[in-house]
């Protein structure tokens, strides 16, 4: 019985250690351009993520979208807050350059929320009819695996199992590149960005 | 003396129109300051949106929260914890955190009709004599260099100058605008309802139910610059136009932006459009008149009362939604849609001293003092980016004529005019703004002094009609260009023994202009 036990957490110690050497890292730097960006693992064909239940809030205060760029993974509900004692007008023109998939989230009063669920990826253009100098974005991700630089264009994702994707870099105004990188452990992946 | 009104009214005609055209102003300081467009109080400016008529209601500030806007903290005058010590210290205010300045330059190229050749090839004068320069066809134009600051020093104390610096590519040969402070709010005091008392004190616009010196069009409205002179047998000569800048304190109160609005004006009394200064008596600029004083601005001991009285119907359904300062629309606040309705009321004498006699024949100064009265109604209707309004006004003054004795006044018939203006605004696409207008006078003793005149504003008849479409394209939130084709009133050279005129024609001009504020 002894004997038994032992070998089953040895088995479960070879398990774990397996897995854990199969999900690596992406880091690198996000050059050409200033300020933060988004990098972002594209999904591998055929391969679906459960939605988050996490709902990232949005705030529209002092006349500016707080935070500038959100970054959340397809499924996730989004709440836009507004803080302003003045009214406010959320909408965007296109997802990820589609202009078929424009919506007006509408106006509401200060305090109050309003709910949107993003089911397609791409950047979202936030806007405001009223007020037409406030600039958001939300970058969907396709997967889990998405992270955003510091101001230096630094970024690292954590926990990309080993294995070869697709990876996309964004910044505001410049045009996305994407590139194939092989995930085994602590992997690498620069990228320089042009407007 | 009636060619000499002439000349002045003509002169005054032409400096009117060159004054204020344009003249309007938008406030990119306050784009700075919030760190948003133009776009959020004004639509095509500087025509105020809703919101932009809120931001001025409440003293240039946010209505609500305004602290949490300001993108440039303000610049203390006194920390907060100075009140507790007033009176023993200066009570404490603030300042902008950046000079609220603010520049505007426009520019004008204007074709004239060929009608205009009447003029040139009518000759003046006996022969041999010199003529005036040709009416061009087309003519480049600059127009205004101006400087405008605005804003509110914390305490419900707003401030507003405007001043041109250069006039048609002149180096300081503009004017002041307006110049005022505007304590808002006043009514905390006495615990009346918020915003339902205000004072500003200074050179400022008349509160007029549409605003002339801002106002988007290129050309001025013709009711808002009409002088009253009498014809030939009247002693009339007021120069009082509507749209002039006034010296005075004026009490207001309500919304702009939907329901009451009141103002209650007590201004300097000028009609004969002379500042005096004796020069044992100095005005509070000091000195008389041409040496270092600029003299007084009232030409007699009374002041002048002007009177507007407003209120609109905001027509949304929903209470909130009416009685918010913009409506909520499905995409997004927008103005209101509603009907306003409004009276005005100027009241003066006018005033005009002549070297007389006293009963017992000595000599004497004797004063006309001619009472007159502006009396009018407008209306204003708004849906969505349509709105129509329109004025109506009658003017009318008493006449005093000199008697055979030079000692006193006969009363004789009084001169009066009518008129007003009717005009549809659309904005098409947030940056294209298209324009209809008319224009009317109704004005006989204009078409009696005028007739045969010869110059370039002769009217054809006693009624004065002027259509003028316009468009206007905003490349930028704060650069602009307008057009407007004005299709004018008719006018004559010659008339027949009755009076009437003889081969009449209309003058028209289509004006560009390019603006910019920044």
């Amino acid at each position: 019985m002894k004997h038994i036990f032992m070998m089953m957490m040895v088995a479960a110690v070879i398990v774990m250690m397996s897995l854990a050497a199969s999900a690596g890292t992406i880091s690198g730097k996000v050059a050409g351009v200033s300020g933060e960006s988004v990098v972002y693992v594209e999904a591998p064909a055929g391969k679906t993520f459960p939605a988050p239940t996490q709902e990232p809030v949005i705030d529209q205060k002092g006349l500016v979208f707080q935070p500038h760029i959100t970054v959340v993974q397809v499924g996730t509900t989004v709440q836009f807050l507004n803080s302003d004692s003045v009214a406010h007008n959320v909408f965007w023109p296109s997802v990820g350059g589609n202009k078929k998939l424009t919506h007006n989230l509408g106006t509401w009063p200060k305090g109050e929320k309003r709910p949107f669920k993003f089911d397609n990826a791409g950047a979202v253009p936030l806007l405001c009819n009223v007020h037409p100098e406030m600039s958001g974005y939300v970058v969907v991700s396709p997967t889990p695996y998405f992270a955003k630089t510091d101001k230096s264009g630094e970024y690292k994702i954590e926990n990309v199992p080993d294995g070869s994707y697709t990876v996309t870099a964004w910044h505001e105004g410049a045009k996305n590149q994407t590139k194939p990188v092989a995930v085994a452990g602590d992997t690498k992946a620069d990228f320089t960005l042009s407007k | 003396m009636k060619t000499r009104r002439r000349v002045f009214q003509f002169h005054a005609f032409v400096v009117t129109v060159i004054l204020l055209t344009g003249s309007a102003y938008a406030i990119p300081a306050f784009s700075r300051q919030y760190g948003t467009s133009c776009t959020t109080c004004h639509i095509d400016f500087p025509k105020l949106n809703d919101f932009g008529k809120a931001f001025k209601d409440a003293g240039f500030k946010f209505p609500k929260d305004d602290e949490t806007f300001i993108k440039i903290p303000p610049v203390m005058l006194g920390s907060p914890a100075q009140k507790e010590l007033w009176p023993h210290t200066v009570f404490p205010g603030t300042i902008p955190g950046i000079p609220q300045i603010g520049l505007r330059f426009n520019q004008f190229f204007q074709y004239t009709g060929s009608s205009a050749n009447k003029y040139n090839a009518a000759p003046q004068g006996g022969l041999g004599s010199l003529q005036s320069p040709l009416v061009p066809n087309t003519d480049f134009e600059p127009g205004f260099f101006s400087i405008f600051i605005a804003g509110n020093f914390g305490s419900d104390i707003a401030f507003w100058v405007d001043d041109d610096l250069s006039v048609a590519g002149l180096n300081a040969n503009g004017e002041l605008g307006d110049g005022y402070l505007r304590f808002v709010n006043l009514g905390r005091f006495f615990k009346l309802p918020t915003d339902s008392f205000t004072l500003r004190v200074g050179q400022f616009e008349l509160d007029l139910p549409f605003t002339q010196a801002r106002s988007i069009n290129i050309s001025p409205y013709d009711i808002y610059t009409q002088a009253n002179f009498g014809s030939t047998n009247q002693n009339v000569n007021n120069v009082i136009e509507l749209a002039d800048a006034a010296h005075g304190i004026e009490l207001s109160g309500g919304h702009l932006y939907g329901g009451y609005h009141y103002s209650v004006a007590f201004v300097d009394q000028n009609t004969s459009g002379q500042t005096a200064s004796a020069p044992n008596v100095p005005s509070p600029t000091g000195g008389q008149v041409g040496a270092g004083g600029v003299g007084f601005f009232s030409d007699t001991n009374y002041k002048d009362i002007y009177v507007n009285v407003s209120y609109r119907f905001n027509l949304e359904q929903d209470p909130a939604s009416r009685h918010d300062i913009q409506a909520a629309g499905a995409t997004g606040p927008r103005d209101h849609t509603y009907l306003s309705l409004g009276t005005f009321y100027y009241e003066g004498r006018s005033d005009q001293r002549f070297s007389g006699l006293t009963s017992g024949g000595a000599a004497a100064v004797i004063s006309a003092r001619e009472p007159f009265y502006r009396v009018g109604g407008d209306f204003s209707f708004n849906y969505r980016t349509f709105n129509l309004f329109g004025l109506y006004m009658y003017g009318h003054d008493n006449d005093l004529l000199l008697n055979s004795t030079f000692t006193g006044f006969l009363p004789g018939a009084a001169a009066t005019f009518n008129g007003g203006f009717l005009e549809a605004d659309y904005l098409v696409l947030p940056w294209v703004m298209t324009i209809m207008r008319w224009d009317r006078v109704q004005s006989t003793a204009d078409f009696l002094d005028q007739a045969g005149s010869g110059n370039y504003f002769s009217p054809a008849g006693t009624t004065r009609n002027r259509y003028t479409p316009g468009v206007q394209f905003l490349i930028h939130p704060n650069i602009k260009a307008s057009f407007e084709y004005q299709y004018r009133p008719q006018q004559a050279l010659f008339y027949n023994s009755n009076g009437q005129p003889v081969e009449p024609f209309r003058t028209n001009v289509a004006t560009g202009a390019l603006e910019f504020v920044y």
